[in-house]
């Protein structure tokens, strides 16, 4: 995933794990806190440790970034903590997200972009068959307004839509809300909510997914790219587009994002910003499943040295990677230890003689002997 | 057209049902088997069958659905509203199949006119199996309680002195009879529900929309 980041441009940045409570609160509202491991320092100050690294990057941005220009592309590979009562599979107090953050970038661009490099990021670790279910938040709003509810009983249906509980949205007897929370699609999908749909900024958020999804079928995701118009995460600092990624084995989304323009305001920086994360415990639980594992990253090593600081500096200025045994090893002890990690040299430096071994399959393999100058000539 | 499993492991389109065996399963077997899944009438000791068509059923204690459904070692599944107050899972709730009519009421002893007004003790016992029900209702009445959770005959605890009130299912009012126990307060009423895994639902969107039009159907 970090060489994907790459490939995007983005820059790995790291925060504290522990954060104070009221900057977390700011980003996440006061719904969160039962989620915090939360703790007062000895002089009462109320902290907390990260239950996600959004807040604190915008927390970082609007800091110490001010003056960076826009936008600014940033990437964390980083441990969250969250308190659940208890933790399950996909559900763990301490996770890994893994996620970007694009910051200073309004529009469907912006989406886009970071819609396709979640896309690219499950396909690099081999999740090829991931589907994305897209919506925007200003969808709902709009749909809420256009049959007509406000006030409570919007935020009551709001809640019910994001469950999809299909039953209670039946007792608003409006029966646009029930297809609008059932019914997931393409283009045809969002001129059926253009129906519904009085204001302007639903309208826009529909012509936004019409082009995020033309833009999909281009780069040949068409099939993987759905809107879902219940799909609203559970975060309220989410303003505009949405996302979530998935496998069909799994119960749970691997990743999801989307637009949070209101989020970095609330530390005083007017910037729109938009972004995603993935758990990567659940990334691995997925890759597990189908009995496939993350190809260990190839961190071959070249030589074994024993004995000599001096010949195991050179190894590495040669570039090669150095693995250093101890120096009270017998050669049949060095050679076993090289066979167990796969190394072809091993090179001892015991008494002002070096010694190269040849690492063969088998025990007792002869000794090529070399001279010092042997060695320099390389 | 059966389909089995792709070679590595990824799912089929074929669903995965978890069915609540007692009370609720001659109604939810007969719903299903009017949509088109060829569900037995009796599932004796079996755990799980598929059927000719590819689903596969799963035969489960009724409280044991929603974590089926949730995790999704079941894509979907039929159980009582009573049964999703109780476990609180993640499930999205599709639609009421009607079936399976009950009453989640309090209720205490006629002799201690508790229905009729007569104030309740201060140090108040409550015996039932639906704790988290009634640790809310009880809790939006501020009444301090004790909860005591039994697993069976609860109706016995008011008789015996073990409990002042208790919370349980009526779908008659037979049993309370009995007893001469009466309903203080409704707390709600609980149906049967198709309740469906929130990714399986986008995963399996065409499947499981197939089987929902076929549940809520109106019976010609």
């Amino acid at each position: 995933m970090r060489a994907v980041f790459g490939r995007w441009a983005y820059e790995e940045v790291q925060t504290p794990i522990i954060e104070r409570f009221d900057v977390i609160e700011r980003g996440l509202g006061e719904e969160t806190s039962d989620l915090l491991f939360q703790f007062n320092d000895r002089r009462s100050t109320s902290l907390a440790l990260r239950p996600e690294m959004t807040t604190p990057v915008a927390r970082l941005v609007s800091t110490r970034m001010r003056e960076a220009p826009l936008p600014l592309r940033l990437a964390y590979i980083a441990p969250v903590f969250r308190y659940y009562e208890q933790p399950q599979e996909g559900r763990m107090r301490e996770l890994t997200q893994a996620g970007v953050e694009l910051i200073g970038a309004a529009g469907v661009d912006a989406d886009a972009e970071t819609l396709f490099m979640a896309i690219e990021a499950l396909d690099e670790i081999g999740l090829r068959d991931a589907c994305f279910d897209v919506n925007d938040a200003r969808v709902v709003d709009g749909i809420l307004d256009g049959v007509g509810l406000d006030g409570d009983a919007a935020r009551e249906a709001k809640e019910l839509i994001k469950q999809r509980n299909l039953v209670a949205l039946r007792k608003f007897d409006r029966p646009a809300l029930v297809q609008f929370a059932q019914r997931r699609g393409h283009h045809g999908a969002i001129g059926i909510a253009r129906n519904v749909c009085r204001t302007p900024e639903s309208l826009a958020a529909l012509d936004a997914l019409d082009v995020l999804l033309e833009r999909a079928a281009a780069l040949g995701y068409g099939a993987r790219v759905t809107v879902d118009f219940a799909l609203l995460r559970d975060l309220d600092y989410y303003t505009g587009f949405l996302f979530e990624g998935y496998v069909g084995e799994l119960g749970f989304p691997l990743c999801g994002g989307g637009r949070y323009d209101s989020l970095l305001p609330r530390f005083g920086f007017d910037v729109p910003a938009v972004g995603w994360t993935a758990g990567v415990e659940r990334l691995l639980i997925a890759l597990e499943r189908r009995g496939k594992h993350l190809r260990r990253r190839a961190h071959r090593v070249d030589v074994l040295v024993a004995g000599s600081d001096v010949v195991a500096a050179r190894e590495r200025a040669a570039g090669n990677v150095v693995r250093y045994a101890g120096s009270d090893l017998g050669d049949e002890a060095l050679l076993d230890e090289a066979r167990a990690h796969g190394i072809p040299r091993v090179v001892i430096a015991i008494d002002g003689t070096v010694r190269e071994l040849r690492v063969g399959p088998r025990v007792g393999e002869l000794p090529v002997p070399r001279t010092p100058s042997n060695w320099d000539a390389r | 057209m059966s389909r089995p499993p792709k070679a590595d492991g990824r799912l089929t389109d074929a669903l995965t049902i978890a069915l609540p065996k007692g009370a609720l399963y001659h109604d939810a077997a007969t719903r299903l088997r009017a949509a088109g899944i060829d569900v037995p009438e009796h599932v004796g000791r079996k755990l799980t069958v598929t059927t000719a068509d590819g689903t596969t059923l799963l035969f489960l204690r009724p409280s044991d659905v929603p974590a089926y459904v949730e995790f999704g070692s079941a894509d979907c599944g039929i159980v009582g509203k009573d049964t999703l107050w109780e476990t609180d899972r993640n499930v999205a709730e599709l639609a009421d199949l009607g079936f399976g009519f009950c009453r989640l009421v309090v209720a205490g002893r006629r002799i201690d006119r508790y229905h009729e007004g007569a104030p309740l003790p201060t140090f108040l016992r409550c015996a039932t199996k639906f704790t988290r029900s009634a640790e809310t209702w009880f809790a939006e009445r501020d009444l301090p309680v004790e909860l005591i959770e039994l697993h069976g005959s609860v109706e016995l605890a008011p008789l015996v002195g073990l409990a002042d009130l208790i919370v349980d299912l009526v779908a008659t009012g037979t049993t309370l009879r009995e007893h001469d126990l009466v309903v203080v307060e409704e707390i709600a009423e609980s149906t049967a529900r198709f309740v469906v895994n929130p990714v399986r639902f986008r995963a399996k969107y065409d499947a499981i929309t197939a089987l929902l039009d076929r549940l809520t159907a109106v019976p010609a």
